[in-house]
């Protein structure tokens, strides 16, 4: 038992902090909030210093590394409210890798770590579609999908099918006939589409395993988000009330403000724990629906008041666009609802009660 | 990041469950639920004691010179976890506080003199920190010691002092420069309760235990009572404070009332589990129970590595203390009526009236142990490094 970093994951943190500091100023995210799309030049970094191929096998090229690195590198990129297909194409392939089909896991690991092939994972949400569920016959994929993070960005769609009845998982190449995505604005600007596949050529990538390895580490990651984005808001919360002075002293000195400032960094390091922990068992395969259900929850609703209360210590200037508040408490509350809100995860929970185990 | 336990870990922890089956015996539990409130161990607990002692693992977590191995302090923490799921007590109150203390900051003869005996537990200590004025603010604390030829001279009267009554010995903060800034004129001692001049009071809490007021009038201690130097007082409480956070953060017995309140459910009250609120309710109680796991494993994997916990550990102190008032007030609700229900009321109070004993004795985890809003200054300052003024 070790909750504290790494050797690996202090200097994983460190180098891409620095990087993204110095090269992913916030006007490049409002630059693509306003344009639409992807950080291009952000991922052929992420590719060249070898940030992509973290977590998978040396045997597909990768650097056989803990997926908890891969998620200390997402935290970091959170913490700079980047907009990449990271979560999503990182879940996508190791889904494949270690539960799908042999010879395509070589294929699409490879191009991944390369930076060529970005996926993102198109499952069944609790949003009911209005069109068919998506279904394979003799190859071809038909049927539609909401909401697909990266959708229209991505070189690969991994999307939740069946075939003959049974469920599975189908690589779909996004530039393909037969696909169409529209894009979805939310209240975190980033990328998210409603995709449509009319006889899509598709190949299948795996099974019901693979398809449950997907939705456990998209959840655990996406919990890794919510984190990121409570942690920034309360670090530049924490700065700002130590500086900013009224009644001629900081803010930060007042016993009200202080207990807001220690209630925020407890509920995070809180959520921190369990999300990293269920990270970790996804990795480990022993993590359960229910465990990664009740880290999520409390990670959505850290990255959800944690944000907010936030802006409430910091008055006027955090309201404004100007100002790099607003990345966190919106992709805060989006991530919140992405992949499982806090009270569609307690409903997993509560629906599992009876698998409560004693102390012992 | 690792979050299971390593091969060594698992095996020690399969030897402390072959030991506790082989003690915990009929015997020990009847003896436990008879000892009311004797500091002294009984015969089956001392069996146990002393059980521990031969194997060497009451310290074996300590530095080498304490009679430690210097071990990880994963394996105290695993001996912890496991006497806790099994609710035997093995610790030796605050002698684990003020034992380090003695030993960090006394002589040799000091040493020599106090540390057998509170490992064995025939020392037993009563902490005299809190008085009329000096609560939350404790260094304001007035107890005078005087220097008496070679002796000292202690007057005054302490409050809340816990286990007065069947303690042999009293920690003692006194003041002994009453011109220094409050901080800098204060001395610890280890004081003899049955010492001339001492008195005890009784006081009953609403807990149903007793705490006391002591009294010090022209109590003579020879100049080896102090420990440390004279004025350092403050910066060794301080150090035992910090200890004492961790130990009241760790709160196994909330799991236990858990557990209880879901068999009492199933077994006794199986209609509320049809109510999705109720199972929802009972949800939240096991995410903060989840949360409070958590924190403490944070604090211990600090430890573990070498470091000191500062914010981490008050909030493990907060969430826990207050959890404590929260799962016995969220249960008594679910109930019902029934849930306020006595121990007195046999036969018919759910989970044998450990849920209103909990809530009634919640208060004191919450302002005790320095109060919640002092660890939330602790962790905006000392933590986030928030300015003082």
């Amino acid at each position: 038992m070790d909750t504290t970093l790494s050797e690996t994951q202090r200097l994983l943190r460190e180098s891409l902090r620095d990087y993204l500091g110095n090269e992913v100023p916030f006007d490049r995210i409002r630059e693509l909030e306003r344009e639409g799309g992807a950080d291009q030049a952000l991922w052929e970094y992420l590719a060249g210093a070898g940030f992509l191929a973290l977590p998978f096998a040396e045997a597909h090229g990768g650097e056989g590394g803990e997926l908890t690195d891969t998620a200390v590198v997402l935290e970091e990129l959170t913490r700079r409210a980047c907009i990449i297909p990271f979560l999503e194409t990182t879940a996508s392939a190791l889904a494949i890798a270690r539960h799908g089909d042999g010879a395509l896991a070589d294929e699409v690991v490879r191009g991944v770590i390369g930076g060529a092939i970005t996926i993102a994972p198109a499952l069944q949400g609790s949003t009911p579609a209005n069109g068919a569920s998506p279904r394979v016959v003799d190859g071809a994929l038909s049927g539609e999908r909401r909401f697909v993070d990266y959708g229209a960005e991505v070189t690969h769609h991994l999307v939740e099918a069946t075939e003959n009845g049974e469920p599975g998982l189908y690589l779909v190449e996004t530039a393909a006939d037969g696909v169409a995505t529209e894009s979805l604005s939310t209240i975190a600007r980033t990328p998210l589409a409603h995709c449509t596949y009319e006889g899509a050529p598709a190949r299948r990538a795996g099974g019901a395993e693979a398809l449950q390895f997907l939705r456990r580490a998209g959840r655990a990651l996406c919990a890794v988000q919510c984190l990121g984005n409570a942690q920034q808001a309360l670090d530049m919360t924490v700065e700002y009330v130590g500086m900013r002075v009224q009644f001629g002293r900081p803010i930060g000195s007042f016993q009200a403000v202080q207990h807001h400032c220690a209630n925020m960094a407890t509920q995070t390091l809180s959520a921190r724990f369990l999300t990293y922990r269920a990270v970790w068992c996804v990795d480990q395969g022993i993590a359960t629906d229910r465990e990664i259900a009740k880290a999520k929850a409390l990670a959505s609703r850290a990255g959800t008041e944690v944000t907010m209360q936030a802006h409430i210590l910091f008055g006027g200037i955090g309201y404004t666009e100007e100002y790099d508040l607003h990345f966190f408490s919106r992709h805060g509350k989006e991530r919140a609802l992405a992949w499982g809100s806090a009270e569609e995860c307690l409903r997993v929970a509560a629906d599992t009660l009876d698998e409560v185990q004693p102390w012992q | 990041m690792e979050f299971g336990w390593n091969e060594e870990l698992e095996a020690f922890r399969d030897e402390v469950r072959a030991f506790l089956q082989e003690f915990d015996t009929p015997a020990l539990r009847k003896e436990l639920a008879n000892r009311g409130e004797a500091a002294q161990l009984g015969p089956e607990q001392t069996r146990l004691r002393e059980a521990l002692e031969d194997r060497g693992w009451v310290r074996m977590c300590w530095p080498e010179e304490l009679g430690g191995e210097g071990k990880s302090q994963w394996f105290q923490f695993v001996m912890t976890e496991e006497f806790a799921k099994r609710e035997v007590p093995y610790g030796s109150g605050f002698g684990t506080m003020v034992g380090p203390a003695i030993h960090r900051f006394g002589t040799e003869a000091q040493r020599e003199k106090y540390l057998p005996g509170i490992w064995a537990n025939d020392i037993t200590l009563c902490l005299g920190y809190s008085e009329p004025n000096a609560g939350t603010d404790l260094a304001a604390l007035e107890t005078l010691a005087v220097k008496d030829g070679d002796d000292w001279l202690i007057n005054g009267q302490k409050l809340w002092t816990s286990a007065a009554d069947t303690a042999s010995h009293v920690w003692l903060a006194c003041r002994t420069d009453p011109d220094a800034p409050k901080h800098r004129g204060i001395s610890t001692f280890i004081v003899p309760m049955d010492t001339p001049g001492i008195s005890v009071r009784p006081i009953m809490t609403m807990s149903g235990g007793r705490t006391n007021e002591v009294f010090f009038e022209d109590v003579r201690v020879p100049s080896d009572a102090l420990i440390g130097e004279v004025n350092q007082g403050w910066y060794i409480i301080a150090n035992a404070l910090d200890h004492e956070r961790v130990w009241i953060g760790a709160g196994g017995g909330l799991r236990h009332i858990f557990d209880r309140l879901m068999a009492h459910i199933r077994e006794k009250r199986p209609e509320l589990l049809e109510d999705d609120v109720v199972r929802r309710r009972l949800v939240e109680l096991e995410l903060d129970l989840d949360v409070m796991e958590g924190l403490v494993l944070t604090n211990a994997s600090i430890v573990a590595s070498g470091d000191t916990p500062t914010m981490e550990a008050s909030m493990s102190k907060i969430w826990t203390s207050e959890l404590r008032y929260h799962i016995s007030n969220v249960a008594m609700d679910l109930l019902g009526h029934e849930g306020a229900l006595t121990e007195e009321a046999d036969g018919f109070a759910p989970l044998g009236g450990e849920l209103e004993r909990t809530y009634r004795a919640s208060p004191i985890q919450r302002f005790g142990g320095g109060a919640n809003e002092v660890q939330r200054d602790i962790i905006a300052r000392r933590g986030l490094g928030l300015p003082r003024h």
